[in-house]
């Protein structure tokens, strides 16, 4: 089931609103990729294009290798933001229904629907009302109708959103299995930091424009070095302020983050910290993804 | 005669809902295709099924035909036990009664459309009891007095049509005797016939015609605007769920659209088929004169212009659907679609109540959107052939298959377009 996505080029204009601006990027088989961008950076858009659900100015998108048409997408799973589910109808007969529209057999779609279900804790759900389950619920429900015959490409925008930690683990589990099974996985976010842990491949753009992509690990590792600082007593770390080649990106409760520059040598930092007071916390700590951002776009 | 009536309508009633309930029940357990539309494979009978199988489970369906089947259950009934036809009039006769008065009286009986059954009674005072317990209609007290229970208002029941008549025919006869004719002149007399009476324009369609194209004409209407509603507010739920991005990604919009139009108008037909064959019968049954005369045929056209109609305006509203998310847009979209309908049932209701039409009428009767009420009436009235009835069938069928074109590509352009109303106007200025 091994395939590959590429996005080449995407352009969307909405009137005098750039959605995308030539937009590139891939999502190979195997990882999970992270989507991610500010609100209003184009996410939705480029997911939509995917699945040919708004018109392209430019660009195209490719799945092995060829243009993704009708019997490509069948193949596909989408979770789309607002959510999409017929909220009266019942959860079971959603999810086979859907397993049907993707040319699933009745027998097929009967039986995925029910180890989906039961696979994210919602079985006993079956006979409900969607309108009926609770918003956790309802987007396990969402995930299962995303992936319930069983896609070589998951599309999820915003999955996470509005879940309780259990919720995120849950779903984050189920995105990790299918990448492992050999699945493309991208999914998006807002929310820069939260998903960190989750992907291991993050693509991140801003105004339609590609900003960075990489692998989570190489992008925190890479760049200045990270120091985080706590002195007893100390609020504003003023200490640090006058150390050359330091910077103070942020004091919060006390624990100053600090970014140094090639020639500053750390132990001069700690120096500088014991003659401020007794040193509670010395921690080198790697780049999170929000200051990846930050620090692409300066 | 009420009695048996009743039973009929309860036992159909309890019939269909149990009919629904065992159907609900079947489909929650096993095979959710219904039957007929595992023929069509794909995308566009996967959502026809879906659609039928949730209208039949909705409460919306099952009330709504029960209420049908309950004005067509009327609509039936009553004639019949208003008009006296199929209840002879029973005549006590106090005293003799001789032959030529008797056949005045059966013959004054025919001439108000009814049949006269004589009971012998004991004297005067006997007659006056069965007058008051209702076992007789009318009392001839020795050929010479006539006595009815209540007196006489207005001449519309049939006894007292008939009690005016043999009042009129026996004192004819009365007079006849005191006129000592001979007894061929008095046979002479008896044979009179009432002279033809020519008019100047062509009679009025009175009877089970009537009512017929005037039943047909208001199921058509409710059916038409439930029907075509369901697709409004189907479409627009499709939509403001985001439902339909998730189908989308998986079929083309004109898949979605044809499912969806088929699938509703599959339910239509069923419950159109039901209530007919319920009419039947019922006219069957308690003797109506739906089955006979120009009545049947009224039917049948009402039937093929409910599907016309049904195929000309499911496509408006669909595209109507697509280009609102939300309950208010929606309002601001259905009242203006429905003003032909309602313009087009009321004229129709006009010349079915006044049994002649007008050449605007006819006129109407040839464009699609108001054909499906006109024709019908048409029909009843005996003022159509069946070419002129072909032709504007025609006429429909193409200007059909035009506008599900038409609202395909205005689907298509507006159902992914989220936020305020869509305007015609932006899809068809990207059109060009």
């Amino acid at each position: 089931m091994e395939g590959l996505l590429e996005l080449e080029g995407l352009t969307r204009r909405f009137g005098a609103l750039t959605a995308l601006d030539g937009l590139s990027f891939s999502v190979p088989a195997g990882q999970v990729v992270g989507f991610l961008g500010p609100n209003g950076a184009g996410k939705t858009t480029t997911m939509r294009a995917v699945f040919g659900l708004t018109d392209l100015d430019a660009g195209r998108v490719k799945w092995n290798g060829a243009a993704v048409g009708q019997a490509e997408r069948r193949r596909f799973g989408y979770m789309p933001e607002e959510r999409g589910l017929y909220p009266a109808m019942l959860v079971g007969e959603q999810l086979e229904y859907l397993g049907r529209l993707h040319a699933m057999s009745a027998h097929d779609a009967a039986a995925a629907t029910k180890a989906w279900l039961e696979r994210l804790g919602v079985a006993d759900r079956a006979g409900s009302k969607v309108e009926a389950l609770s918003h956790g619920n309802q987007q396990r429900v969402q995930l299962a109708a995303a992936l319930v015959h069983g896609p070589e490409l998951l599309v999820l925008d915003e999955p996470l959103a509005g879940l309780d930690p259990t919720g995120i683990d849950a779903i984050g589990d189920v995105l990790v299995e299918q990448a492992r099974a050999g699945c493309c996985v991208l999914f998006s976010s807002h929310q820069l930091d939260q998903v960190e842990d989750l992907c291991e491949v993050v693509t991140i753009i801003d105004h339609g424009r590609l900003v960075v992509t990489g692998r989570v690990d190489d992008l925190a590792t890479s760049g200045a070095r990270r120091l985080v600082v706590r002195v007893a007593g100390d609020r504003d770390a003023s200490w640090a302020c006058d150390i050359a080649g330091v910077n103070v990106s942020e004091v919060d409760g006390g624990a100053a983050r600090l970014v140094l520059d090639e020639s500053v040598d750390s132990d001069s930092v700690l120096r500088a910290a014991m003659g401020a007071g007794r040193v509670t916390e010395f921690v080198f700590e790697r780049r999170r993804l929000s200051e990846v951002f930050r620090e692409a776009l300066a | 005669m009420n009695g048996p009536i009743i039973l009929v309508i309860l036992a159909v009633i309890v019939a269909l809902r149990v009919w629904l309930r065992r159907r609900r029940r079947s489909t929650r357990s096993q095979s959710w295709a219904p039957a007929g539309l595992a023929l069509l494979k794909g995308a566009v009978g996967l959502v026809a099924a879906r659609e039928v199988r949730e209208r039949f489970r909705g409460k919306v369906f099952r009330v709504g035909t029960l209420l049908i089947l309950l004005v067509v259950a009327g609509a039936i009934v009553v004639p019949v036990l208003n008009s006296g036809k199929s209840r002879p009039q029973r005549v006590g006769v106090v005293g003799a009664l001789p032959a030529p008065l008797r056949a005045a009286v059966v013959a004054s009986a025919t001439s108000v459309g009814t049949t006269v059954h004589l009971v012998p009674e004991a004297d005067a005072d006997a007659a006056h009891g069965d007058l008051r317990s209702g076992r007789i209609d009318l009392a001839i007290v020795d050929g010479r007095e006539l006595i009815v229970d209540k007196a006489i208002g207005t001449v519309t029941s049939t006894t007292a049509q008939l009690a005016l008549s043999v009042s009129k025919n026996l004192g004819l006869a009365e007079a006849v005797e005191s006129a000592g004719l001979s007894a061929t002149q008095v046979a002479e007399l008896a044979g009179a016939k009432a002279l033809p009476v020519k008019s100047l324009q062509p009679g009025t369609a009175k009877g089970a015609a009537q009512t017929t194209s005037t039943v047909g004409l208001i199921l058509v209407f409710i059916m038409l605007t439930q029907y075509n509603t369901w697709i409004l507010i189907g479409v627009m739920e499709e939509k403001s769920s985001r439902v339909v991005e998730v189908l989308l990604a998986a079929m083309r919009p004109v898949q979605l659209l044809a499912g969806k139009v088929l699938g509703i108008g599959l339910v239509a037909f069923a419950q159109a088929a039901l209530v007919v064959a319920f009419a039947l019968g019922l006219a069957e049954a308690v003797g109506s004169d739906l089955l006979r005369g120009t009545a049947p045929l009224v039917l049948v056209s009402t039937l093929v212009w409910l599907v016309l109609g049904y195929a000309f305006y499911c496509w408006v509203y669909a595209a109507a659907g697509s280009m609102a998310e939300r309950q208010d847009q929606v309002q601001s979209l259905a009242v203006p679609l429905s003003l032909p309908i309602i313009f087009g049932y009321v004229m129709a209701l006009i010349a079915a109540g006044s049994g002649s039409s007008s050449t605007f009428f006819k006129v109407l009767a040839y464009l699609p959107p108001t054909a499906p009420f006109a024709m019908p009436v048409l029909v009843g009235l005996g003022a159509v052939t069946w070419w002129e009835f072909a032709a504007s069938a025609v006429v429909s069928i193409v200007c059909t298959v035009g506008m599900a074109r038409l609202a395909s590509s205005v689907y298509r352009r507006a159902i992914l377009r989220t936020g305020r109303r869509v305007q015609l106007r932006e899809l068809f200025s990207r059109m060009a």
